[in-house]
């Protein structure tokens, strides 16, 4: 077998035969990420209407289905509108603290039965919550941030979000406020940037998911065809008073 | 395998192409709605032309230090417990596939699309060690159920009707299931769910690993891409070692291309960043990641005639262009990669030889180069093939011999005007409509598929005199 060594060998010498093709660097990156990102927070919480705006649009060009209430107590009639018409008893969700409120609170006098990601990862917690996942029709999610420019919901994996919430249910609902807005792909490399400083000390799990959109193929006589694999539904709940990304 | 495909000549396999009346319409229809989805999605984007050439140089600057940022990228992957292989060739890939299915007990592995593992035929090798691959993107699983092989790079099933896939399903799925692309659809993703659920392994390739994080990025738009990196204890990923990127900021850049170029939409439905194995505390995700970086060919590229087609992102919108696939489709390249791109690639990984027809299976138009979103110059790199090709006597002799002897004669004032007097003379026979068709000997192979001009009643240096010009 090769070893790194050996291949990182080939690879130093194919590269002392040619100087390139062309004087090339990569992007320029921030000196201090940190820095940065909170300018980009900065300016974001000033102008966070017209990234609204374009985020509805384009959100519902990628047949995304949007909603706007004023504060987290219209939520979870809104919730539950929603889980009636999909038939839903029974939702998956964030636990309360990586949603920034209590799902289960909010939605069980509705009438509904709220199954969070439970605390600790062990393989009993992981395959009993592996399958409530797969049988409910519903999950309920936060954003770490909502990408206007093109739709896009950008959402981390960690402790109390787990990756199935967003994937698994026919339908997925994602709750956010004006603190999530990102404008451009530029400033979420320039969060990312941040995200990741320090060797990574902010990360708390193994995956981020840019999602636009349900799920989607044209494999078939590329007929449009949603939900193949994720959910065939994605909702954007947006409210004026909910606060931004710790 | 591909290899056994590649048996049958390439004009045969081309011809068969030709002769397909439903491969022909779906191939018209299928890349016509990409070039037309791509060009609109550009055009609403002001930006995309400078977006380009940032990824070109990026790509550029990346094989400039590619080992600082493959040694960067394996330390991040391991740091975060992740484990690094390093493969020299296609079997070394699968063999290190092979050998975790043994150790870890591995009976099924879901695939999400990988162009790395077609490649390296990993399906074969697993099936043979007793593991069961099931491809879950909607294309390959149904290419996968037909024991075919993809024709298209985004669309791997464009060839196959409804009705075959409706007929294909009732048969392999016990089941009787109407010819409509929503009920299909559903019928697969009942199907693979269970896959998902089961399987011991993921198996996935990477469109892009950022160093810096030891992040690995896939692009789906069906979202096989994070169920395959979230159910399974296993993630596996195969990728060739020109995927590496410097940072986050760059691959933003490349985001923002990429599904513009494929599909024409802004991003893919899904644009999934893995790092790592799940971390302590974290509820779901696979237990061991493995990425597995491949050479197979492209390491010698670093410094080759063929560096440039090292910037290549699949995105497919060179094949959509192309006036030879749009004829002829993917199976009639007979390899994994097809289309203009596909002809540099295989050359890579494989060798000139095993392109010297399908070297020149282009008009070098340069509608390839003008789509690529990393303007890859592969107009450029097929004529140096085919010179290499000529150099290296790979060329039909035939060929050879005639290009050879055009050569001399148009060097020689002489022997063109000999040629040009012998050629009115010699043509008469063959002239139907001031058009040569139908020549004799070997020549008849060129005009089989294609005519020539005449040869004109007076060359330029004869009417020159005869205008009597000082």
């Amino acid at each position: 077998m090769t070893t790194r060594a050996e291949f990182l060998g080939r690879v130093r010498t194919e590269m002392a035969k040619t100087r390139g093709l062309f004087s090339a660097t990569p992007s320029p990156r921030p000196g201090h990420p940190r820095e940065a990102a909170e300018t980009v927070r900065r300016q974001l919480a000033e102008r966070w209407p017209p990234a609204l705006d374009r985020f509805r649009a384009e959100f519902e060009r990628v047949a995304g289905v949007f909603h706007r209430v004023p504060s987290l107590v219209e939520v979870p009639a809104l919730l539950a509108r929603i889980a009636a018409v999909t038939g839903a008893r029974e939702v998956v969700g964030w636990e309360a603290g990586a949603l920034g409120w209590d799902l289960s609170a909010a939605l069980t006098p509705l009438g509904l039965t709220v199954r969070s990601a439970p605390g600790g990862d062990g393989d009993a917690e992981r395959l009993r919550h592996r399958e409530e996942a797969a049988r409910a029709p519903l999950g309920i999610t936060g954003v770490d941030w909502a990408l206007a420019e093109t739709g896009t919901l950008i959402i981390a994996s960690g402790p109390g979000r787990p990756r199935s919430t967003s994937l698994l249910p026919d339908t997925h609902v994602a709750v956010f406020g004006p603190g999530h807005l990102v404008e451009s792909l530029e400033q979420v490399g320039l969060l990312l940037e941040a995200f990741h400083a320090d060797g990574g000390a902010a990360v708390r799990g193994g995956t981020i998911a840019f999602i636009t959109g349900p799920s989607r193929t044209a494999d078939i006589e590329l007929t449009l065809t949603r939900g193949v694999h994720g959910p065939k539904e994605v909702h954007a709940v947006f409210v004026d008073t909910l606060g931004g990304p710790a | 395998m591909s290899e056994k495909r590649g048996q049958v000549p390439f004009p045969e396999r081309a011809g068969a192409a030709l002769k397909d009346a439903y491969l022909q319409e779906a191939l018209g229809i299928a890349t016509t709605k990409f070039i037309d989805l791509r060009r609109e999605a550009f055009e609403g984007f002001p930006q995309g032309d400078a977006l380009r050439d940032r990824a070109r140089s990026i790509k550029e600057a990346t094989l400039q230090r590619l080992d600082h940022y493959l040694g960067l990228l394996a330390d991040n992957v391991e740091r975060l417990g992740g484990h690094v292989h390093w493969a020299g060739t296609g079997e070394e890939a699968r063999e290190i596939v092979l050998r975790l299915c043994r150790d870890r007990g591995v009976k099924m592995a879901v695939k999400s699309k990988s162009m790395a593992t077609e490649e390296i035929d990993l399906n074969e090798a697993l099936e043979h060690a007793g593991v069961t691959p099931i491809e879950t993107d909607l294309g390959e699983y149904i290419i996968q159920l037909a024991h075919e092989k993809p024709s298209h790079i985004i669309a791997p099933a464009i060839h196959k009707t409804k009705s075959q896939v409706a007929e294909l399903f009732s048969k392999e799925l016990k089941g009787r299931f109407a010819a409509d692309p929503e009920v299909l659809t559903a019928v697969a993703r009942k199907e693979l769910r269970q896959k998902f659920l089961q399987a011991d392994m993921g198996i996935t390739g990477a469109n892009f690993a950022v160093a810096d994080t030891g992040t690995l990025v896939l692009v789906t738009n069906e979202g096989n891409g994070r169920m395959v990196t979230s159910l399974p204890r296993i993630h596996v990923a195969v990728m060739g070692m020109e995927k590496v990127i410097p940072s986050m900021i760059d691959l933003m850049v490349f985001l923002a291309i990429l599904a513009r170029s494929a599909t024409g939409q802004k991003l893919s439905s899904y644009t999934t960043l893995v790092r790592g194995p799940r971390l302590p505390g974290e509820l779901e995700g696979p237990e061991e990641l493995h990425l597995i970086l491949m050479d197979n060919g492209r390491v010698r590229q670093v410094a080759g005639p063929l560096r440039e087609a090292l910037y290549c992102l699949r995105c497919g919108a060179c094949l959509n262009v192309c006036p030879v696939y749009r004829q002829i489709g993917g199976h009639a390249y007979g390899h994994t990669y097809p289309g203009p791109i596909g002809i540099l690639l295989t050359a890579m990984l494989k060798g000139d030889r095993s392109v010297k027809e399908l070297a020149h299976a282009s008009s070098l138009c340069g509608a390839c180069k003008d789509v690529c979103p990393v303007r890859i110059d592969i107009p450029r790199m097929l004529v140096e093939l085919r010179d290499q090709l000529d150099r290296g006597r790979i060329a039909p002799w035939r060929e050879r011999m005639v290009f050879r002897a055009a050569r001399r004669g148009m060097q020689s004032p002489t022997l063109f005007r000999l040629g040009a007097r012998m050629g009115r003379l010699l043509q008469r026979p063959f002239l139907h409509g001031g058009r040569l068709r139908r020549l004799p000997l070997f020549f008849g192979q060129w005009t089989a598929t294609r005519d020539l001009p005449a040869v004109a009643a007076k060359t330029f240096s004869e009417r020159w005199k005869d205008l009597g010009t000082p």
